[in-house]
């Protein structure tokens, strides 16, 4: 198996280079993952993030094929070779495929990712009807990988000023928490030039999902929350 | 909603010119297909009918407001360095504006 | 590039081509009330090879944007959002904005 891997070391190295590598495939191959530890087992100086090796923690989003997605479940099978892969594009590359995640956070920070509720806590637990709780499907399960907020071309004109698909998505599911008592202020918060409206439903963010959640349709219900909300 | 902000006015204000610009077209559309004008006189009566100067001059109110919005965001994406996107949106507005005293001298104040 | 971001990209570039097609659609609007004599100008116009040409792009620009924009409308409103059915109406929009303009581009040409 052929890959092509970015390598940039800022220690060592001047600029970043592709470096290629051939490895003869093993049974035990199934993700790109686990080609990728078998790299470093070689060469311990090829640098990524993973943990759970399996979708769940999203350390591993990379860019793979110029696509984004999570290498731990991206099967062997079927990858074009050379399998090119780069770091999350438009992060800034700590080293080879290891991306500075902090603008991403202070993104999702910015939108308060925690329940809002002044009521003095009940002995056990906020209750919520079947029927609210299912309005979180589809919006709890992301795993803050960024591949979305990567690939999202308004993400990459105003890093700083629009908040990106995932901390939207994650807005979106304080603003529906039957739980939550700022729908007002989160509403608000977003109501402006930037944050919300910078996005051009390019739907990127949707279409790279490894999870197959829908930032795009996320922002577009926020949107239309703003308008009931406004007449 | 408390923000008097530009972000979901902007947005409404897109959606409802691009509806009535699409009624529009395809009203202008249709008649063109179907009884095209074929002199000056036929063009020129049409045109000065109130019945279609005035829904042609809201028709160019909603494209001019459109296209501010629209390049207003465009600016907003690719023009970063403000003294830059502020001399940008300055022309733009400058420039619709007086695309939109010309419409008038056009379609509301020519001479019968 | 995914359908969707093509389709999106070239809603913003014919939106630009749109804009600047606006002063001139304005200016030949008043020539062609000024007279006959103007007006016939206006209609002298189509004997260029070069105008007809920038009418067929302008069509195209102007039927892509708007079909383009009915699915960005449709799409606020909850409807074709999910993502195989906007890969699927991306499809649609690029390519009857292709076709009008090959329409204009066989009336013209
Ligand atoms: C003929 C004159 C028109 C001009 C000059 C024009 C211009 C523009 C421009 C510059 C944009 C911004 C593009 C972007 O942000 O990427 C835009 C967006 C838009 N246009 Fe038009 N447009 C015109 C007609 C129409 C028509 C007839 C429709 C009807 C369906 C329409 C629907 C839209 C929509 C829905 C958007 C918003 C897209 C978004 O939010 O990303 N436009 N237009
Ligand atoms: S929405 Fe999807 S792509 Fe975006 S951060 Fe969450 S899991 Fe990752
Ligand atoms: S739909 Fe919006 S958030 Fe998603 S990639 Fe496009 S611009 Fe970004
Ligand atoms: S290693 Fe945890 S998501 Fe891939």
């Amino acid at each position: 198996m052929r890959l092509s891997i970015f390598r940039f070391n800022p220690e060592k190295d001047e600029k970043p280079y592709m470096q290629d590598y051939e490895i003869a495939p093993e049974q035990t191959d199934r993700m790109l993952l686990d080609v990728l530890v078998r790299l470093k087992g070689r060469d311990d100086s090829l640098t990524f993030r993973r943990s759970c090796r399996e979708g769940i923690c999203g350390s591993d989003g990379m860019n793979i094929n110029g696509r984004n997605g999570l290498a731990c479940i991206t099967p062997v099978k079927g990858l074009k070779e050379p399998v090119v892969l780069r770091p999350l594009p438009s992060f800034p590359v700590i080293r080879d495929l290891v991306v500075d995640m902090t603008r991403f956070f202070k993104q999702y920070h910015s939108i308060k990712p925690y329940l809002i509720n002044n009521d003095p806590p009940p002995e056990r637990e906020r209750l919520q009807s079947p029927e609210d709780r299912a309005k979180l499907d589809g919006l709890y399960e992301c795993i803050l990988c960024a591949c979305c907020t990567s690939q999202c071309p308004s993400s990459w004109w105003n890093p700083d000023k629009f908040v990106g698909p995932a901390g939207l998505l994650q807005a979106y599911r304080f603003i529906i928490d039957s739980r939550d008592q700022a729908t007002q202020e989160r509403l608000d918060d977003l109501n402006d030039a930037y944050r919300l409206f910078r996005c051009r439903t390019i739907m990127n963010c949707t279409e790279v999902c490894p999870r197959h959640l829908s930032p795009s349709r996320a922002i577009e219900k926020i949107r239309l929350m703003m308008v009931k909300d406004s007449s | 909603m408390r923000r008097t902000a530009t972000g979901l006015r902007a947005w409404l204000v897109q959606r409802v010119t691009a509806v009535y610009m699409l009624l529009f077209i395809v009203f202008l559309l249709f008649h063109f297909l179907l009884a095209p004008p074929d002199s000056y006189e036929a063009w020129h009566g049409w045109m000065r009918n109130s019945r279609i100067a005035i829904p042609a001059s809201v028709f160019f109110a909603a494209l001019l407001l459109h296209a501010w919005v629209g390049l207003r965001d465009v600016l907003m994406d690719y023009v970063h360095p403000l003294a830059w996107r502020i001399s940008a949106l300055a022309l733009l507005a400058f420039s619709l504006t007086a695309i939109a005293a010309w419409v008038v001298r056009i379609l509301l104040m020519g001479t019968a | 590039m995914p359908v969707g971001a093509l389709t999106s990209i070239t809603h913003r570039v014919t939106g630009i081509v749109l804009a600047f097609c606006v002063p001139f659609s304005v200016y030949l609007l008043d020539l062609s009330l000024r007279g006959p004599q103007s007006f016939a100008q206006v209609v002298g116009l189509f004997d260029h090879w070069a105008f007809r040409v920038a009418v067929v792009v302008s069509v195209w620009a102007l039927a892509h944007h708007l079909l383009a924009g009915v699915r960005h409308l449709l799409s606020d409103i909850d409807v074709g959002s999910q993502l195989h059915a906007a890969r699927r109406s991306a499809w649609i929009v690029n390519l009857c904005g292709v076709a009008v303009a090959l329409l204009a581009a066989g009336a013209l040409l």
